[in-house]
């Protein structure tokens, strides 16, 4: 459904510098800088899956998002989204595409959410029955049929997120690009919009391409993610392989029965694990993954141990880790 | 773009426009003193220092009644023919990010942008004829101006042509901001070069000779000066009928100047904005 080909873009942003004296000189004579926010990105997505495209401020997510969606040229690559090139716009494309973006209003801010629907329904000729089925769906769904004679601006950023998603789904579309579609929302309204995009997977099976912040959003929709650094893709697979890839290491707790008694056990621990932390009670080891078993036994042959426990790394802050590459990079860790 | 769209869109933007009542009289009242006020103070002081303001005495082959009509219909229609310009919307559009909804859907920007711009100019419309009623019917015509029906169906597809001229001239103006974060000042020096060229500020009568010679050729006229000549029954129809044929052929070359523009701009457009 959609194939993206060494996809590139790069903008050319004029320099300002502050001041009065700056302005003055920008009037006369202005820097370019080269800002390269998306280098060479392949990837496919087939129908039915939701990928979650993650990346820190200016990874370059919206910008991939806005090429695929057709509101941007790429500089260099290729792309084909239902057998189309999105900007290339053809009717066709745009027809099954819907873009949700959390921070930018699409709807018309100044008229009531029943007359955009309407609207749509002409700019996407849907015939009446089957607007009126799908508009009844949705709006059940999300729970905003009180609302839609509301004007968009005067709406809660709830309910508008919802009227958002509503507009979208109108022409119920094979391909959804979701850009931060929680973002700004309260806890109830986030899980309603995580719930509703799962049951809205499942009755139509589209392609979904979703960008947030928020990682329960990813952990809850996406079996698969792409992360994105500085432009340039450094992950496509499983979220599950995320921490067996980027977390080469194992956290062991032993909690103890009474305080250890000799400083040589410790030497024995070490040879196999590192020590995160030690105390009367308690004995913390950062392990190999391949060494877990060895390390269990070694703190069960040399440690009075009450309790055993073995954790994965939080994979939200693997993934943390690795956008802002800080010690998300093991050596042979990266695609 | 489908009629039905157009007819939608259109509909809705004159119900957003019509709900600000305050804005609605705002409008009339600046627009009246500006468009209407000024020119009759100033023509009445001319005439008076000219030896008097009976129907005698002739400027710009003009009595003093035929200049305040001449005025009048100029203020009420430019106001139809500018339409919404102002708020520059498309400029906005691509300043703001606001194109990004118009690229997604599948219909053709620009007559979906004509058709917001029609329906905003409702108010100006109603206002055109409320005002143009009390003023020509309730007042009264001065001597030698005639409206007839007829006089009215051709200033109707003279407006028509006029306000599709005015929007296309200020296109690709606006596309611009494709380069350039403000084109306020490109809109601004549109409407006074419009405003002189097209006898919104002085019947074109007043012009220099060449300028008289040179300026039916070009799209100006076709704005102002047309429109309101038809009003008053000062055209004969031949004269109208060229007069739209030359303002139909400039919509046609301007709208393929804004298609260029747009076509070398859009490849530039980010998406970003507020």
């Amino acid at each position: 459904m959609i194939e993206v080909q060494g996809l590139s873009k790069t903008f050319t942003v004029h320099k300002k510098q502050p001041g009065l004296l700056g302005s003055l000189r920008s009037l006369v004579r202005r820097e370019k800088i080269e800002k390269h926010a998306l280098k060479s990105v392949d990837f496919r997505i087939a129908e039915g899956e939701i990928v979650g495209l993650i990346g820190a401020n200016g990874a370059g997510k919206t910008t991939l998002v806005k090429m695929l969606a057709g509101i941007i040229h790429p500089t260099a690559g290729d792309a084909t989204v239902l057998g189309h090139r999105p900007w290339e716009r053809h009717d066709g494309f745009r027809q099954h595409v819907a873009l949700i973006m959390g921070q930018k209003a699409q709807l018309w801010w100044d008229l009531p959410a029943a007359d955009c629907f309407l609207l749509l329904k002409e700019i996407y000729q849907l015939d009446a029955k089957r607007y009126r089925e799908t508009l009844d769906y949705l709006t059940e769904v999300l729970d905003v049929r009180d609302q839609i004679n509301v004007q968009i601006r005067r709406l809660s950023l709830g309910e508008r997120m919802k009227m958002e998603l509503i507009a979208a789904l109108l022409h119920t579309p094979r391909v959804v690009y979701l850009d931060e579609p929680t973002i700004g929302l309260d806890l109830t309204a986030q899980r309603a919009i995580r719930d509703f995009l799962l049951s809205y997977r499942e009755l139509h099976r589209p392609a979904m391409l979703l960008t947030s912040h928020y990682m329960e959003d990813i952990e809850r929709l996406c079996e698969r993610i792409i992360i994105l650094r500085e432009g340039e893709l450094i992950y496509d697979g499983a979220l599950s392989d995320v921490v067996k890839k980027y977390a080469q290491h194992k956290r062991v707790i032993a909690h103890l029965r009474k305080t250890p008694d000799s400083v040589e056990r410790r030497h024995e621990v070490s040879l196999i694990a590192e020590y995160e932390s030690i105390d009367d009670l308690e004995v913390r080891l950062r392990v190999p993954r391949d060494r877990v078993a060895e390390a269990s036994s070694a703190l069960l042959a040399h440690y009075p141990v009450a309790d055993l426990s073995i954790e994965e790394p939080d994979i939200g802050t693997i993934i943390e880790r690795i956008i802002r590459r800080d010690g998300g990079t093991e050596p042979g860790a990266e695609k | 773009m489908r009629a039905k769209l157009f007819a939608d869109v259109f509909i809705i933007e004159a119900k957003r426009t019509m709900s600000y009542r305050a804005d609605f009289w705002i409008n009339v009242i600046g627009g009246l003193l500006s468009g209407i006020a000024i020119p009759y103070f100033m023509w009445s002081w001319i005439f008076q220092a000219e030896g008097g303001g009976d129907d005698t005495l002739l400027i710009g082959g003009r009595t003093f009644g035929q200049m305040i009509a001449y005025y009048i219909a100029c203020a009420l229609i430019s106001k139809v023919v500018r339409g919404s310009d102002l708020p520059l919307s498309i400029s906005s559009d691509i300043y703001e990010g606001g194109l990004n909804r118009y690229l997604l859907y599948p219909t053709r920007y620009l007559p979906f942008k004509y058709a917001q711009q029609l329906g905003a100019m409702v108010p100006n419309l109603v206002q055109m004829v409320g005002f143009g009623v009390i003023f020509f019917f309730a007042l009264g015509l001065p001597a030698g101006v005639e409206i007839t029906a007829t006089t009215v169906a051709m200033t109707a597809a003279s407006l028509l042509v006029a306000n599709l001229l005015y929007f296309l001239l200020t296109y690709p103006l606006q596309l611009i901001s494709f380069w350039a974060d403000n084109v306020w000042s490109l809109i601004i020096l549109l409407r006074f070069v419009t405003s002189l060229l097209g006898g919104a500020m002085l019947p074109l009568e007043m012009f220099p000779a060449v300028w008289r010679d040179v300026l039916p050729y070009t799209p100006f006229p076709t704005l102002f000066y047309l429109p309101v000549q038809t009003l008053l029954g000062e055209v004969s129809i031949v004269a109208w009928g060229q007069g739209l044929l030359i303002g139909l052929a400039w919509c046609v070359g301007i709208g393929l100047c804004g298609a260029l523009v747009w076509r070398r701009g859009e490849l530039r457009y980010t998406g970003v904005g507020i």
